[in-house]
């Protein structure tokens, strides 16, 4: 279930994850579908800019959803792979 | 409107910009801590990002700092480049972040221009973005390198080095050897083969590449060792009465040497790849430094240099 922009209802995992997948892709000049949940961010050559510029990218995307969505730069030391990053987000919404 | 000579030296250098070159400029910064601006336009902030402050994160929390906003006037068309000497990778973060990358490009790189006495300088990609690359990366920096090469020095058919232990195809990390088998392959390419850190001065290619990590060491090796020379050179002269003689002889010699490779001759460092032109000074910059950099700045923003990156990275899209 995908919520539309706008929309209060909080997405669900699948559609976080496939919104993680398409911006790193985006950031890292792959495709979404060279991506799994189990890659580690340093495995792929996310170096921390590029997680910066993930985080940001998540910022803007994730607004359109839960305006003022905002991710703790102290907490992106705990997220080392795609699914650790899914399950922050989705734990995130779910407390918006 | 960071450095370590920071505000005075980089204000002074912006207004000999403005008076020796005819160019504009903008100082961005913080009011109460630039003191007097010499009559030139000043964007205001309210938000300073140190020297020690963590660069990716500090760009995030200081939105109305002297970096960020700088790279946001490039972003937004209020200006053609964007110069600092302040905090590196702040410098590189908010460029990266507020410009955007070049579409294609995988990570930016630093692009050192090494003084070449006679000829132009040496281009070394990359001197400091990226610690750890791929051999992906690192022909991308060589392709990236290779354009700038050609459009800031106008070098129809720039040499390309590949930094290594020995120039056989055989030596060097598997990093190096993966690159130098990419590099071989690349067609339409000016590829020279492998060189060795003492071909970086003088060199034998027009752009050396290599990833951040070496490349920094490379270049810091580099400053190390001239700034030692200089200084026993300059000690021995000043030893006894007949080698001062000897001195006033050979001064006026040494000295074209010296302003050759004076680091603020060349200005500073460009960042390759992204949607916008920066530039990344010396800590140490002073007003001559200051200038160069905006002469630099300007002059690549003439030569169009980030339209012809993107044609490189991207040959679809002109």
């Amino acid at each position: 279930m995908s919520a539309d922009a706008g929309s209060s209802t909080p997405l669900d995992r699948a559609a976080i994850l496939n919104i993680v997948k398409e911006q790193l892709a985006e950031i890292l000049e792959k495709t979404p579908s060279d991506i799994s949940e189990t890659d580690s961010f340093t495995e792929m050559g996310a170096d921390s800019l590029a997680l910066i510029e993930l985080v940001e990218a998540l910022e803007e995307k994730l607004a359109t959803y839960v305006p003022g969505f905002h991710i703790d730069d102290e907490d992106l030391e705990n997220l080392g792979c795609v699914n650790d990053a899914v399950d922050y987000v989705a734990a995130k919404l779910q407390s918006a | 409107m960071g450095g370590d000579f920071a505000p005075s030296e980089i204000i002074a250098g912006a207004r000999r910009a403005v008076d020796e070159l005819g160019l504009e400029v903008i100082l961005v910064g913080v009011p109460e801590l630039m003191g007097d601006p010499l009559g030139l336009e000043v964007f205001a902030c309210t938000e300073v990002i140190a020297m020690d402050d963590e660069p990716g994160g500090s760009v995030r929390k200081k939105k109305d700092s002297s970096l960020v906003r700088a790279a946001e006037l490039v972003r937004d068309g209020k200006a053609s480049a964007m110069v600092s000497a302040g905090n590196t990778g702040a410098t590189m973060a908010s460029a990266l972040l507020r410009m955007g990358r070049l579409p294609g490009v995988v990570r930016p790189c630093i692009a050192t221009p090494i003084p070449n006495p006679g000829g132009s300088p040496c281009i070394l990609v990359d001197a400091g973005a990226n610690s750890e690359c791929t051999p992906e990366m690192l022909v991308q920096f060589a392709q990236m390198g290779s354009a700038f090469a050609k459009a800031r020095y106008g070098i129809e058919s720039p040499k390309v080095g590949l930094l290594s232990i020995g120039e056989e195809s055989t030596k060097g990390t598997p990093l190096v050897k993966e690159t130098h088998e990419l590099l071989a392959a690349l067609s339409d390419f000016n590829f020279f083969g492998n060189v060795e850190g003492r071909d970086l001065i003088p060199s034998p290619v027009d752009v050396v590449v290599t990833d951040g990590f070496t490349g920094n060491v490379a270049l810091k090796t580099l400053e190390g060792a001239l700034k030692y020379i200089f200084g026993a050179v300059l000690g021995v002269i000043n030893t006894n009465d007949a080698t001062k003689a000897a001195g006033d002889v050979l001064f006026e010699h040494l000295l074209p040497i010296a302003g050759e490779l004076t680091p603020d001759k060349q200005g500073g460092a460009m960042l390759l790849g992204l949607e916008g032109i920066c530039i990344i000074s010396h800590g140490s910059s002073n007003a001559t430094a200051i200038m160069n950099a905006l002469r630099v700045a300007s002059e690549m923003d003439k030569a169009g240099v980030v339209e012809k990156l993107r044609l490189t990275i991207r040959p679809d899209q002109g």
